[in-house]
Order: C-alpha cells, then structure tokens, then sequence
C-alpha cells in the first residue's frame, strides 16, 4: 500500500516539477547550513581543544588584568614585571615558570630580509614547559643551546618566509647572527608556525627590554595540588602589589589550563548550539515552504480526492497518499541539502588546508548525516499534517462537484 | 427477487446562506437486485443528489436509506466508503480518470484501498480492459484516449473491485450517440450478469435498455 502512495506521490511531484524542485530546493538550503556550519564549527572546536589539550594539566597561565577582558590585556600592553615573575616562582609547589614575550623584527637570511614574530623563551628554566607540557618539538635538526647564539624556527618558515633555509643557516635580527639548529613540529596554526622562539636572555638584548611578560606560565610540581597552589600564587601576586607599589585593587588572572579548556569549550559550545539554533530555523522556514506547496496542491487536486472517496478511500487513504507526499519533498530536501553540505565542510577544509592557514577537519559525523535525513523527513511529515488533514475531510460529494 | 436497496421519505436540504433549497422532497423507492433502473427528469430535478443517496455517496437530511438490509443513512464517512468500496461501481459524465495515471493505473485505484496484491490487481484490470477491447491501450493516458474509449476505462476501473451495483450518471453525455449506445450495451450486458444497473439520465432514447423508468421533478418522483 505504501508503494502504491509512493508511487502516486512521485508522479504527482513529477506532475508539478517546477515547484517540486522549489520546495525542494527550501529544505535543503536549511539542512545545508545545519550540515555545513555543525560540521566545520565541530571542527573548529576539535582544533582548539586539540591546542589546548597539548599543553599538560599542571599548567597555570598568569596574565595581568582581567581574563574577561582579556583581549584589552594583552593589546593594552599590560605585563608582568620581574618581580611579579619572582613571586610567583617563590611560591610552594610551582615548579617552573615561563615567560613569553612576543616581538615583531626585521629578521635576514642571505639576501632576503622579513618580519618575523620573535618568542622570547628561556632555555634553561622555560625550555621544559614547552618541551614537557606543550607538545614544542622539532622535525628537523635539534632543540638550540644557551648561550651558542643558537635557535630554531616555527614549521612554515622554511617553507613560507625563506624557501631555501636549511638547518645550519645563519639568521640575522637587528645586527645579530644566529644559527638555526632545528625546524619545530606545527604548532597548529599559521601564526605560531611564522614564528621564531629565542632565548628569553637573546630576545632581551635585541628588543633592549629588560623585563616584562604579557603571559607567564607557572607548572605546578608533582605531588601538589593545582588549585592550592593556584590560590597561593593569586595571594602572592596580590602582596607584591599592594606592599611593594600600594596600589589598591591589583588584578591578575590565574588560571589553569583546566579552566581554559572549560571556558573555551563552554563558549564553544553556546556558538555551535546557536549556529545549530539559526540553521534549524531556517529548516522550519522551507517546512513553512511544504505546507503552502501542500494546501495548493490539495485545492488543485479536489475533484482526484473525490474520485479516490467515491471508489472507496477512507480518511486515512488520503491522509497517508499527502503525507507520504510532503514526507518525500522532506526527505529529498534532506538529500540534496546533505550532499551540498557535506562538499561545502570539505572544501573549505581543503582550502585552508593547501592555504596552511588553520587546519580545521571537517567533522563529518554519521549522526549528524542521519539526523539532517531523519529531520528534514520528519519536517516534511509535520508540514503536511493541515494540508493532509483538510483533504482527508473532504465531503466526496463536494469535492467531486470541484470545477 | 430480493430487494437492494429501499429509500424511504427521502429529503435532501441544502443551505445556501439563509435560503433552504429542498432538492429531493420526500422520495420513496424500491430496487431489487438485479434490476436496470433509469432514473429520467429534467436539468436540475435533483436525479445526481438522488443517485448520490442510492449510492452512499451522500446522506440524506431526513429519511432512510437501506443498502442491502444495512440502515446507511447515519454511517460514518468512512464506513461509507466501505460499503461503496465494496459494493458499488462509479461511472461519471465527466469520465473522472486521473489524467497523470495509465489506464491499467486508473483501473487498478479502487483496489488499492482494499488491500489487494499488486500481481493480482493488474491482472484483473488488464483482463477488464481486455474485456472492454483495451488491451492496446493499457499504458496510455486519459489525454491519449478519445471520449468512448476513456468512459469505458471508466467502466473497467467501476468493475474491478467486482461489486454488486453499477450507477452511472449520465454515462452517455459527453459521447456521441454511436459510442454512447457501445457504452449502454456493455451495461446491459453487465445487467445480464447479474449486476444491478442505474444509470441517470435526461435522454428518453435510454429508456428501452432498462426494466423500469423513474421519473423526477422538483425532488419527488412522478
Ligand atoms: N452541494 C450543493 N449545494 C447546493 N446546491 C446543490 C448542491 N448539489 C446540488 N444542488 C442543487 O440541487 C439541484 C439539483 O441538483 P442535481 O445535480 O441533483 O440535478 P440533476 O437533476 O442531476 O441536474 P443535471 O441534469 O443538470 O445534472 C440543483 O438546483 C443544484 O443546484
Ligand atoms: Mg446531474
């Protein structure tokens, strides 16, 4: 019996070709966006949590001002002084701290001369963190020694901001000559990977700042606990403040990377269920699509639904031939909105993939594939339930004397 | 023989705003299995609206309608379709085929509704369409069929179900007269089979093929 509807209703979409397809064509830009935007958004939510998931749980990151302004702090050129610095490394149980100020210089190679952006780390103390707890590693070559005017350099600059460097290569920063000794592993992201890491004591006597960090990072040691020694660096940060300079309400944010993981996952997560939201609506709107498309289709199909009662269909009959109808124009949406949306994630996947700008993966899960096919029929269903209904109460009398 | 069907004072009332308009005023009538019935008045006498009633298309404002000893006229909408799903046999003026369907389609619908097998339904539309000398036209469209040749994939889709009660309303009108007798001598033939036959019409020249005229004007029979 069901075959028999599908059949009607296949002939019938056939039959109104032209606003099929446009009906169509309003699930599926619907079940496209949920598609698509899901997909990437997961994606750029996987990379994110990737980066931070590479820096180890007994991290603390320490930045002056207020984390919900954060973006002020660390444009505002808010830093954290040394002893600020030394607070935090007198406290009990931390371990290590790194610092890492950030510069832009005029960096030279043979002829060729660039901006590059300069990471100044320490390689005695900070070397471990990032070595230890933040994944840092190299591809080519070896980590550079201290004091031998050694460094190495982020992933693509071999490939983007010096073509022909190799390891061995001498760079020149401001008059200075260093020698390259290893290609980092990527860190990720385009940024990063342009970047150069130098000792914090080198970077210090080419950008003559003598202190001064926008970012420090705290390990805590083994056998003491994260948030303990959290709170404790907070106390001591606040004491050198108020003692050392009088100033009243000093403001630093301390956090585990914990805690950044929650925050950016939380905020994450509100943007993937409000693109989900936005996306969803717009199904309703090609819903909204079906059912006009039904009710015309019900009005100009009066006197078929009289002839169907008159040779012996019920109620039910005409219901299911209507749904079965809108629930195929739902379904066929879905479909096509799928595989659009499915090529689009790829290939903008692909696009900042051989752009080398943020590697982002597309992902394309089952659930989701099955749940833009299931949504989009059930929409389908829905819309046509009215349409449905008012044809199934058809007098078959009247509707057979429908001119 | 035995009775079909027995309408007894029979009013149908339409309401048009606030005016009353009586179309069958208290009809009374008889059919026995078996019989061929016409049913003759003129244009607007209220002949369909009766037709509608013997067939269970409709039901009446007052009034009762027995169809094969059951009481029809409080039935649902659905047990209606029941009974005319099984018991009767619909050919129209105006042919009513599904214009996107093939003949053998057009004929198989009323089975779909009763739940027959695929493979037996198109084997019983195809030996009616043979019956009615369609065999070559089985995958055409009503929009490639002449007049004649749709009202009789009209007459096969009315007999695939193999109901007791054929009812035409005005079978003949919209074909000429030569196609138009073809079309009432398969109904006789049908009658001689043993179905009973009704057929509406306002063409006196029909009268010969049936066993009783009813006559109608203004709602009642004369
Ligand atoms: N659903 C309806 N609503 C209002 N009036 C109706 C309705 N159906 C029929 N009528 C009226 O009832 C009267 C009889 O209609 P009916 O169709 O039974 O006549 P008829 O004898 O079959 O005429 P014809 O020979 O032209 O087909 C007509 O005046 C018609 O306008
Ligand atoms: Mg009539």
């Amino acid at each position: 019996m069901i075959g028999e509807y599908f059949r009607i209703a296949v002939r019938n979409l056939r039959v109104r070709s032209m606003r099929s397809w446009l009906t169509i064509l309003g699930i599926v830009i619907g079940i496209f966006l949920v598609i698509s935007l899901v997909s990437l958004s997961e994606g750029v939510k996987d990379t994110v949590m990737n980066e931070l998931d590479m820096m180890g749980g007994n991290l603390i990151m320490v930045v002056p001002g207020d984390i919900s302004d954060m973006m002020t702090t660390l444009i505002g050129g808010l830093e954290l002084e040394d002893r600020d610095v030394d607070a935090i490394k007198r406290v009990r149980g931390v371990d290590a701290v790194l610092e890492m100020p950030w510069a832009s210089e005029m960096v030279r190679h043979e002829q060729k001369a660039r901006m590059s952006l300069l990471y100044g780390v320490s390689y005695d103390s900070g070397f471990s963190i990032v070595r230890e707890d933040m994944g840092w590693d190299v591809v080519e070559g070896r980590f550079p020694h201290q004091g031998r005017r050694e460094i190495m350099v982020g992933n693509l600059v071999p490939k983007d901001l010096f073509p022909d460097l190799q390891v061995g290569d001498q760079l020149t920063i401001k008059g200075s000559k260093f020698t390259v000794t290893g290609i980092m592993r990527s860190l990720g992201n385009r940024e990063d990977d342009l970047a150069i890491p130098m000792d914090l004591d080198d970077f210090r006597n080419i950008t003559g700042k003598r202190e001064g960090t926008p970012i420090a990072i705290a390990r805590v040691a083994e056998g003491y606990d994260v948030e303990t020694v959290e709170q404790e660096i907070r106390y001591a940060l606040e004491d050198t403040r108020v003692r050392g300079k009088g100033e009243d309400s000093p403001s630093f944010s301390v956090l585990s990377s914990d805690a950044v993981s929650d925050i950016v996952g939380n905020v994450m997560g509100v943007l993937q269920i409000a693109v989900f939201a936005f996306a969803s609506i717009s199904i309703i709107v090609g819903g909204i699509g079906i059912t006009n498309t039904m009710y015309t289709s019900v009005r100009e199909r009066t006197r078929e639904i009289g002839i169907l009662k008159a040779v012996g269909a019920k109620r039910k009959h005409i219901t299911s031939i209507f749904l079965v109808e809108s629930g195929i124009i739902g379904l066929i949406g879905g479909v096509g909105g799928v595989v659009l949306g499915v090529a689009l994630a790829k290939g903008i996947e692909l696009y900042l993939g051989a752009g080398g700008m943020f590697y982002i993966e597309a992902h394309i899960s089952l659930p989701l594939i099955l749940f833009g096919l299931g949504f989009s029929f059930l929409v389908g269903c829905v819309s046509g339930l009215l349409p449905a209904r008012r044809a199934s109460r058809m007098q078959p009398v009247d509707a057979l004397r429908y001119e | 023989m035995s009775n079909l069907l027995q309408i007894e004072g029979v009013w149908k009332v339409y309401h048009l705003g606030k005016i009353d308009v009586e179309v069958l005023r208290g009809v009374d009538l008889n059919i026995k299995k078996g019989e061929f019935i016409t049913v003759l008045g003129p244009s607007g006498s209220g002949k369909s609206t009766l037709l509608n009633m013997m067939s269970c298309l409709d039901t009446p404002t007052k009034g009762r309608v027995v169809f094969e000893g059951e009481d029809v006229s409080h039935m649902s909408e659905d047990e209606l379709a029941t009974v005319r799903g099984k018991n009767i046999g619909f050919i129209f003026q105006q042919f009513n085929l599904l214009m996107h369907l093939t003949a053998l389609e057009n004929v198989t619908i009323p089975t779909v509704f009763q739940g027959t097998s695929r493979a037996e339904r198109e084997k019983k539309a195809t030996s009616l369409l043979d019956s009615v000398d369609l065999l070559e036209r089985v995958d055409h469209r009503p929009g490639e069929l002449s007049g004649g040749e749709k009202q009789r994939v009209a007459i096969a889709r009315a007999l695939v179900n193999s109901p007791d009660v054929i009812v035409a309303d005005e079978p003949t009108g919209n074909v000429d007269s030569k196609t138009g007798e073809k079309i009432m001598n398969i109904l006789k033939d049908l009658n001689k089979e043993g179905k009973t036959v009704i057929v509406v019409t306002h063409d006196e020249d029909l009268v010969p093929y049936a066993d009783r005229a009813i006559r109608i004007k203004d709602g009642q029979i004369v």
